[in-house]
């Protein structure tokens, strides 16, 4: 079995499988602890309404806030976004998920897809170094934080390399890799920081939902 | 409006009280506690604490340290270790090893809380935070930061670990039910010169729809602020009384984290309201008073209260729209800034009464840039002014405020929270800072547009 | 005739200096060597004694052999291969039964130590008698005839690496040359077929240097094997630019796009086609609209499926990921309801 089929086939497998046993388990064991019941009065705030709201708008905070994040603001959503329209819009990534999901939609050309990785990677490294450097980030960050970045930009890195055909006689090995660092950071989500991509939402409609009991809109 | 004379007085009892605090530590010696014994109790109030939405919280965070930029503390100091976030740290350590779905995993690879830690984290929750909820408008995942301190706060007292301040109240509270020696003594002289001023202060009425609480330092300091109340709720006409035996609306336990101190003195206060038959309680300009009665209190007590609990300010708003509170306007012209307090606004969802009031005074709102859901806390809250250590903490936090009313070109500060007058009184003092700060409802009171009438029966 | 010096018998064939010339400078540039060498490969070849080879045909569909000898409009393959003293070889001599392989024993004892063995075929391990040529199993002919080689050539996937028999499940046990002769060089000569030119391109080498051209890591020729199809495609310009055929008779198939999509396995295949091409050099697959299966790789067969593309991996099933779900939620379920009890017991313990 060569490295590529490897990837293509036990390891894509398992990958896929521990990644949704992981995410099952680690969401039924959090969501599923008791919940408390509040006797106060809530003010007549729509919390659902509240919770809605507080899933979009956590994404454009009040400009008063905003403006001490900009930065990171910024550039966190750039690279975000960056990363899943390299994922979901190169052509040769889209029969796979069309094999997932039933179904697939067009691509955008070979040239924008590169361009968008290679920013998404120099985004990514900058934030990395910034994670090293920043007097709050240099006492929060711990492990997770610095492979769950690694394995962020490892599908980049790979991709473009085997996009670039950097390593020539070696073709079938760059794709073998990326594929197998896709597989690495599928394997991580449900252990790591990258399960905020699960938790991210129904938080913000938490938040959302919690501070509207209190008439506040979170 | 205050007199010249009112201000030297009320400076002077501030100093007195400042005094006290000052000396507070001393009345509270440390607790002294084997290290394993430190870590089990505080491990056993995380325990039962962390819920599925606490566990959402930690399950969720991913470092990106915005927290950390939404902080006063973070931003007046430019410390990393007073992110938000990290204030966590001991409580996701817990629930990981102790509550989550791969605490098998987290036991093997990662090490238990200590009482080391503990010791460390005394400054990160206490000193550094008043748990004033800015960092939970911030943060992109909608991490609950604020109740993690909480929960994080009653750990660190279960543990004897809560600051010798807020443990020498917790401990007077729990003894007399008063705090810095304001007892019913000092409510009953207070009450007898409102009387001698020709102002009517009910006590122990058997029956009344109102009952009115006060605090430590309205009776200590702030007179005219039981004035104040007094001659609205006169105004106001409705059926009101103060009560002896549950007057004081701070609840020591609430900043301290003793649980325990928390529901004994929310339960003193629902004992007197409900042997009265009070429809409604009415805190008075005291910040962490009325989240601690209005939000936690049927929780502490386990309980639904069968009365409505109201700021005093939240009052001013509601019976302004109800057409009973009648003012007249200030002299056109005068520029006035609003700080809402942490405990009432983003804590309590008291924003737009207060703004009520002061629209009709006539008075010009001059916002500051942060406001309302967004507001700077004054440094001082959740127990943070009585701390002597943090005093440097707080002065960063106040230098922020005072830029953000310097920009709005105001005359004065108007606020409805003891704490925060307090708070601002001495950054004032520190920076040589002259913008008066101002009580809302001495204002409202001092502006009132009919004569007092005596409506329903009198004491 | 095997005496015969191999320049002497070719222009007993009627092969001039000229069109002698002529395919040495084709081989040389197959070879990728510098055109100066025809002379020297000319001179060599005149030189060179027909060799005496030895053709074993074992698990084989015969379609190599087919390769070879399709007498394309060049003759000089075919020269080339008639340059060779062929003793033994099933479709192609005269000879049949006890005779055949009585042909086969002397050439070997005449020959030992320098005859050519090429074989096509797997070789059935499962049972012997699954592939037997005069009651002798093709492993026990292939040890045997090795033994006396100086080389052997692997012509087609089968032989090289298993081929098709050996696809999954493999129910012949087919192993390849390589995996049963371990002290004899081995030249892999995959592909199914391999090309024609391929094939007498490597044998014009070994007749020309009388050694074994250099290998790659699977024991291919480099000269023909050292790169992808899919760094010769003509269509590449497509792949690059993002254009795809998305079915076999869209506008882009029509258009000669790119056919990734359509499983080619172009990027992962080392072979010569895009090149070289077949039937004298007129067309290869892509060419003809239908992607690269891949057919000079070790378990093209087995690699996903022709139409899958390479980017495809196996995932799994709905079912498989269903079933993923439930297990981790009946974990994740029975963590939360233990860790709740702990919380009550906490509860119950704490004193008032």
């Amino acid at each position: 079995m060569t490295l590529l089929d490897f990837a293509r086939g036990p390891a894509m497998f398992w990958a896929m499988t521990i990644m949704v046993i992981g995410i099952v388990w680690r969401l039924a064991g959090a969501v599923l602890l008791a919940r408390r019941r509040d006797r106060s009065v809530p003010r007549g705030d729509n919390r659902l309404v509240a919770g809605l709201r507080a899933v979009a708008m956590r994404s454009v905070p009040p400009h008063e806030l905003e403006k001490s994040i900009t930065f990171q603001h910024i550039t966190g959503y750039a690279w975000h976004l960056g990363w899943f329209a390299t994922l979901l819009f190169f052509a040769p990534h889209i029969p796979f998920l069309k094999s997932i999901l039933g179904f697939g939609w067009p691509g955008l050309p070979n040239q924008a897809i590169v361009l968008l990785a290679a920013v998404t990677l120099a985004i990514l490294v900058a934030l990395l170094v910034r994670r090293m450097i920043h007097p709050v980030l240099k006492v929060i960050s711990d492990f997770d934080d610095y492979v769950s970045s690694l394995l962020a930009c490892a599908p980049l890195v790979t991709g473009i390399v085997t996009y670039a055909h950097l390593f020539a006689d070696r073709h079938e090995t760059m794709i073998g890799l990326h594929i197998l660092s896709v597989e690495a950071l599928m394997v991580w989500l449900p252990f790591g920081k990258i399960f905020h991509c699960i938790t991210g939402l129904p938080l913000r409609f938490q938040i959302g939902a919690t501070y509207a009991r209190r008439g506040v809109k979170a | 409006m205050n007199t010249t004379a009112n201000a030297a007085e009320e400076l002077a009892a501030f100093k007195k009280l400042a005094q006290g605090i000052a000396q507070l530590a001393s009345a509270a010696p440390p607790v002294d506690l084997p290290a394993a014994e430190r870590v089990t109790r505080a491990k056993h109030v995380f325990i039962q604490k962390i819920d599925a939405q606490v566990a959402l919280d930690l399950e969720s965070c991913l470092h990106c340290g915005m927290c950390a930029e939404a902080c006063h503390f973070y931003e007046g100091t430019g410390q990393g270790r007073y992110a938000p976030i990290h204030k966590l740290k001991l409580l996701r350590k817990v629930y990981r090893r102790e509550l989550g779905p791969f605490r098998l995993v987290h036991r093997l690879l990662t090490r238990d809380l200590t009482a080391a830690e503990l010791e460390q984290w005394q400054e990160l929750v206490f000193d550094s935070c008043t748990e004033c909820g800015r960092c939970d408008m911030i943060c992109p995942v909608g991490v609950h930061l604020s109740r993690g301190v909480h929960i994080t706060r009653q750990a660190l007292a279960a543990a004897g670990l809560a600051p010798a301040e807020l443990r020498a109240l917790d401990a007077e509270q729990k003894r007399t039910g008063a705090i810095f020696g304001a007892g019913v003594e000092l409510l009953r002289s207070a009450l007898d010169t409102l009387r001698a001023q020709g102002i009517q202060a009910p006590l122990d009425k058997p029956r009344a729809d109102y009952l009115v609480l006060t605090t430590a330092p309205d009776l200590l300091i702030y007179r005219s602020s039981i004035a104040a109340t007094a001659r609205i709720m006169n105004h106001l006409g409705v059926d009101w009384t103060f009560a002896s035996n549950a007057f004081e609306a701070a609840n020591s336990g609430a900043l301290s984290g003793d649980e325990a101190a928390q529901r004994q003195a929310t339960q003193r206060i629902v004992d007197a309201a409900l042997a009265c038959g009070a429809k409604f309680v009415v805190v008075p300009e005291c910040g962490h008073a009325y989240p601690a009665l209005r939000w936690e209190g049927p929780n502490a007590i386990g309980r639904d209260f069968p009365f409505e609990v109201l700021a005093i300010s939240e009052l001013l708003g509601r019976e302004i729209d109800s057409g009973r509170l009648r003012l007249k306007p200030l002299a056109p012209g005068k520029r006035v800034t609003f700080h809402d307090p942490c405990k009432l606004g983003r804590k309590g969802g008291v924003f737009d009464e207060p703004r009520k009031a002061l629209a009709a005074l006539g008075v010009e709102l001059r916002e500051t840039a942060s406001k309302g859901t967004t507001n700077y806390c004054c440094g001082g809250g959740a127990g943070v002014f009585l701390i002597g250590r943090a005093a440097p903490l707080r002065a960063a936090a106040f230098r922020i405020k005072r830029d953000q009313f310097d920009a709005t070109g105001a005359e004065s500060v108007v606020t409805s929270c003891q704490s925060c007058r307090m708070s601002f009184a001495a950054g004032a003092q520190q920076n040589n800072w002259n913008v008066p700060v101002e009580s809302l409802v001495e204002l409202v009171a001092n502006n009132l547009a009919a004569p007092e009438t005596t409506r329903g029966p009198t004491t | 005739m095997r005496d015969v010096l191999v320049g002497d018998y070719l222009r007993s064939r009627g092969l001039t200096r000229r069109g002698l010339l002529k395919f040495c400078a084709a081989a040389a540039s197959w070879m990728a060597l510098p055109p100066t060498l025809a002379q020297e490969i000319a001179a060599a070849l005149e030189k060179a004694r027909r060799p005496s080879v030895i053709w074993l045909p074992f698990q084989e569909c015969t379609g190599c052999t087919e390769s070879i000898t399709r007498a394309d409009s060049s003759t000089l393959e075919s020269l080339i291969f008639e340059a060779i003293s062929l003793d033994y070889q099933h479709t192609l001599q005269a000879a049949a039964g006890e005779a055949a392989e009585e042909a086969r024993r002397r050439a070997m004892q005449d020959n030992w130590g320098k005859y050519l063995v090429v074989v096509d075929g797997s070789i059935p391990l499962g049972n012997p008698g699954y592939s037997t040529i005069a009651g002798v199993s093709n492993a026990d002919m292939l040890r045997e005839v090795a033994e006396g080689a100086a080389a052997i050539i692997a012509i087609g996937t089968c032989a090289a690496f298993g081929g098709i028999p050996g696809a999954n499940p493999n129910p012949t046990g087919a192993v390849a040359v390589r995996d049963l002769i371990k002290d004899k060089p081995i030249i892999n000569v995959s592909g199914c077929p391999p090309i024609p030119v391929v094939i007498t391109g490597v044998l014009a080498q070994y007749l020309t240097f009388g050694k074994i051209p250099d290998l790659d890591a699977l024991g291919r020729p480099r000269a023909f094997y050292g790169q992808t199809i899919h760094d010769r495609c003509y269509r590449r310009p497509f792949y690059e630019r993002g254009q795809f055929a998305e079915t076999f008779d869209d506008e882009g198939a029509r258009k000669g796009w790119c056919l990734f999509k359509l499983g080619c396995k172009g990027p992962i295949t080392y072979n010569a086609c895009a090149t070289i091409k077949w039937n004298a050099g007129t067309s290869f697959p892509i060419e003809a609209g239908h992607g690269c299966i891949g057919c000079a790789e070790p378990n093209f067969w087995d690699k996903g499926g022709f139409y899958e593309p390479l980017s495809m991996a196996r995932w799994g099933s709905a079912g498989t990921l269903a079933a993923a779900a439930a297990a981790g939620a009946a974990v994740g379920t029975a963590s939360a309801l233990l860790a709740r009890r702990r919380q009550t017991k906490a509860a119950e313990g704490e004193p008032r």
